[in-house]
């Protein structure tokens, strides 16, 4: 199953500026990227050797911001009840 | 509404909606603020509850809350390969219970507004107001909430704390990453694939090769109509990660011993969420001048490997962080020292009683061949002695043939450890 197809399920209110925002300029020479494999959500996608991020689907964990080593990830918590909203949590 | 406050309390999660309910019950006027669409739109968990010390905090619990299953069921299982060692325990006793933790949020939420507090969603506290390092209030927007004292119970990611200068930035030795997938089975079937009765549920823990051996384990608990199944991965060591941790998930929930239980279900919902591990180590003293902090953001959480207590930690850490502000208004003295009884409360109650006295078994779940070897040879032995054609082996002579892995002398030696840490 493809990832999209299991993000689907649930519900967002997207909002239009992002809560998280990536330097990617600092995540050149960073040779593990752990936040693709480790993003639930695989918000981070490589493009050519750039690290792209989209916050759509955000799952609001926070495990980017805790193994990014490069500090490139700066997180907020989405604005007035926008982002993820858990069903079942 | 007016701007002054006896407390605020900064999110509607299990804690916060604790520490908010039990200062309404005693009169103090309360502002809870909440940045989801409603209260227990933002909380994740596992799937089971440890009821006590929460009958102790809501009298009506047992016969108002969202309760959907008692765990009457538990399984603990060794997985490599296609095998599985299992251990079940049954009873009858009703001492956990499984639930949606979004309607158990919200549920605590709707007590705390019905004894009197102000309950206000879709609020992101931009920092705390601060006076010569004394809390003094939030903010929000351009605005300023005032109040005694503020309960931070903001959640694992703590930007709050961070922020105002209380904690430094979570370290990835400090979490595990929880995902989970919820995943709808009508109700009669899993009474009748997992053995249960109306009500009545099971709580699965598993270790093995789900993670790919790296230290972590999975989950399956049983909802009424759905089954939540999940992973965890210590965060330090995932990032040697091959693959999309949803592919471990996947794996799991098509897993030939696992997909018996799960056919024709439907994935309702994916979440994924932090849980602190460091223990009482995430943060120094839970209070300061002016704030006091409970549940997650203050690491109020215990895993045993077999089982997980979050929950029930973290509500009552806020239901003790309330009796703290209760103390700290009678003498007038809202500073450090004024609330520094917080501590001692807790140090009095299970929560940190639990913690200090299984620090030691915490650190052991750090171990790599905890989690890549001993499965396997758990699994190896049982084989030998369960699936044989003509000659069944001694149990020595199984030990000697699955321990090629890992030595008998490191096999004792951890054994001893493991002994020793519980």
């Amino acid at each position: 199953m493809r990832l999209e197809d299991i993000l689907i399920n649930n519900v967002w209110d997207v909002d239009y500026e992002p809560h998280i925002v990536v330097d990617s300029e600092k995540c050149v020479g960073c040779d593990t990227k752990p936040c693709i494999n480790l993003c639930p959500a695989g918000c981070f996608t490589l493009l050519g050797d750039k690290i792209v991020f989209s916050y759509e689907g955000c799952l609001e964990c926070g495990t980017c911001r805790v193994i990014c080593s490069r500090g490139a990830v700066s997180w907020n918590y989405p604005v007035s009840g926008k982002g993820i909203h858990y069903r079942f949590g | 509404m007016s701007r002054r406050f006896d407390a605020v309390v900064v999110g509607a999660g299990p804690a916060g909606s604790t520490a908010a309910y039990t200062l309404a019950k005693k009169g103090f006027k309360v502002l809870l603020l909440e940045r989801g669409r409603v209260a227990g739109s933002k909380n994740v968990f596992g799937g089971r509850v440890y009821s006590k010390p929460l009958e102790e905090i809501y009298p009506n619990l047992l016969k108002d809350a969202p309760i959907q299953r008692w765990v009457v069921k538990e399984r603990f299982s060794l997985a490599a390969g296609d095998t599985m060692l299992s251990l079940d325990y049954e009873s009858g006793e009703r001492k956990s219970f499984i639930c949606h933790l979004s309607e158990l949020a919200a549920w605590m939420a709707k007590q705390a507004e019905e004894a009197g507090s102000f309950l206000v969603t879709e609020i992101v506290v931009d920092g705390f107001v601060l006076k010569d390092g004394f809390v003094k209030g939030v903010k929000i927007g351009g605005e300023v909430v005032e109040s005694d004292v503020v309960i931070d119970c903001e959640g694992v990611n703590r930007l709050l704390l961070e922020r105002a200068g209380f904690v430094k930035g979570l370290k990835a030795d400090q979490v595990a990453l929880g995902v989970k997938e919820t995943l709808r089975i009508p109700s009669t079937e899993i009474e009748s694939r997992f053995g249960l009765g109306e009500k009545e549920g099971l709580s699965w823990i598993l270790l093995g090769d789900f993670t790919n051996g790296l230290p972590g384990g999975a989950f399956l608990y049983t909802n009424t109509a759905a089954v939540s199944l999940g992973l965890v991965l210590m965060l330090k060591s995932a990032h040697s990660l091959k693959e999309h941790i949803s592919n471990l998930l996947e794996n799991l929930r098509l897993h030939p011993l696992l997909s018996k239980y799960l056919k024709e279900s439907s994935i309702v919902e994916y979440s994924s969420h932090l849980i602190p591990e460091a223990g009482s180590a995430m943060l120094k003293h839970p209070y300061s001048d002016g704030l006091l902090v409970a549940g997650d953001a203050a690491g109020y959480l215990l895993n045993l490997g077999y089982t997980y207590r979050g929950v029930d930690f973290a509500a009552y850490s806020g239901y003790l962080a309330a009796q703290a502000y209760e103390k700290a208004h009678a003498e007038g003295d809202f500073s450090k020292m004024g609330l520094a009884w917080y501590e001692h409360l807790l140090k009095q109650s299970f929560v940190l009683k639990q913690m200090l006295k299984f620090r030691k078994f915490s650190k052991l779940l750090d171990d790599e061949s905890l989690f890549s070897k001993y499965p396997k040879m758990f699994c190896d032995v049982a084989k030998a002695l369960f699936a044989f054609d003509y000659e069944v082996p001694t149990l020595m002579e199984a030990l000697k043939r699955s321990k090629k892995d890992v030595g008998l002398l490191k096999l004792l030696l951890d054994g001893f450890r493991v002994v020793r840490s519980i």
